[in-house]
């Protein structure tokens, strides 16, 4: 009963997190499209970059703490990092959605093409599509510990891609932008800008964090449901 | 000679948009999905 109990606090806890992350969401909106100036040589489809580099973090923070979970659970067999894990890869394909779509409608008019093959956007695809197995290998199992176990391996796989991903830029110098944040030297944006990114970082990240809360205590209450009519 | 920026406003309104549709439609899924998962708990 009292996993149950717990299970209903951690959902409640997810819900609140996300409606408050949403409404900062609606300010991000607002700040990057009223407050923030229009860049001289790309026009207002830089505005773009406030929502996709910080749906790109988010992402790849998602698919790193996949991987990392996945190892803990290997390492202590708790099942309840196994369901994180899961909360975290499902919360980290929508955001992949978000730097997919929103990535190639900047790429149309700054570089005159949808879509390159060039080595940062073919890794990133890589990873999406990695998670993508991931959760249909998920479905695909019926054992519960199987399935843990095995979908804990492909976890760490994609977290293993991720710094790989992020390096590309560097790696195989492409048509893709180097960061402006996060990189070695201190940011190379105006402050109104770099305001605007920051909070729009900060606002993904909660959003990041209430939405895999939830879906943990979703995952943990059909657990609880499962061993109540079990039991 | 400052020329004006490009006028592509179109491309930023249909990103802001897309975001908004996967990000709110995924919120509205999960809240639909948490709420049946708490009154089954019940």
């Amino acid at each position: 009963m009292g996993s149950l109990e717990s299970a209903r606090a951690t959902t409640r806890r997810g819900m609140t997190i996300s409606a408050v992350a949403l409404l900062g969401l609606v300010a991000v909106y607002v700040m990057a499209l009223q407050f923030t100036p229009i860049e001289r040589f790309q026009g207002a489809a830089q505005k773009i970059f406030y929502v996709h580099v910080p749906a790109a973090w988010s992402a790849l923070l998602a698919f790193s703490i996949v991987g990392i979970v996945s190892i803990l659970f290997l390492w202590l067999k708790d099942e309840r990092l196994d369901r994180f894990a899961a909360a975290s890869a499902e919360v980290g394909l929508m955001f992949s959605c978000v730097m997919l779509t929103t990535g190639p409608i900047w790429g149309k008019p700054i570089w005159g093409v949808w879509w390159q093959w060039e080595p940062r956007l073919t890794f990133t695809l890589f990873l999406f599509f990695l998670f993508i197995g991931y959760r249909t290998l998920r479905s695909a199992l019926q054992d519960p510990a199987e399935r843990a176990r095995f979908s804990a391996v492909v976890g760490i796989m994609g977290m293993l891609l991720v710094p790989f991903v992020h390096l590309t830029v560097y790696l195989f110098p492409g048509i893709h932008p180097l960061p402006v944040v996060l990189k070695p030297s201190s940011p190379s944006l105006p402050p109104e800008m770099l305001r605007t990114l920051l909070t729009s970082f900060l606002v993904f990240t909660v959003l990041s964090l209430g939405f895999t809360i939830t879906r943990y205590g979703m995952a943990l209450l059909a657990d609880a449901e499962e061993a109540r009519h079990a039991g | 000679m400052q020329g004006s920026p490009p006028a592509n406003e179109g491309y930023m309104i249909a990103a802001y948009v897309v975001t908004a549709v996967i990000v709110f439609g995924y919120a509205l899924s999960l809240l639909a999905r948490a709420r049946k998962a708490l009154r089954d708990s019940k």
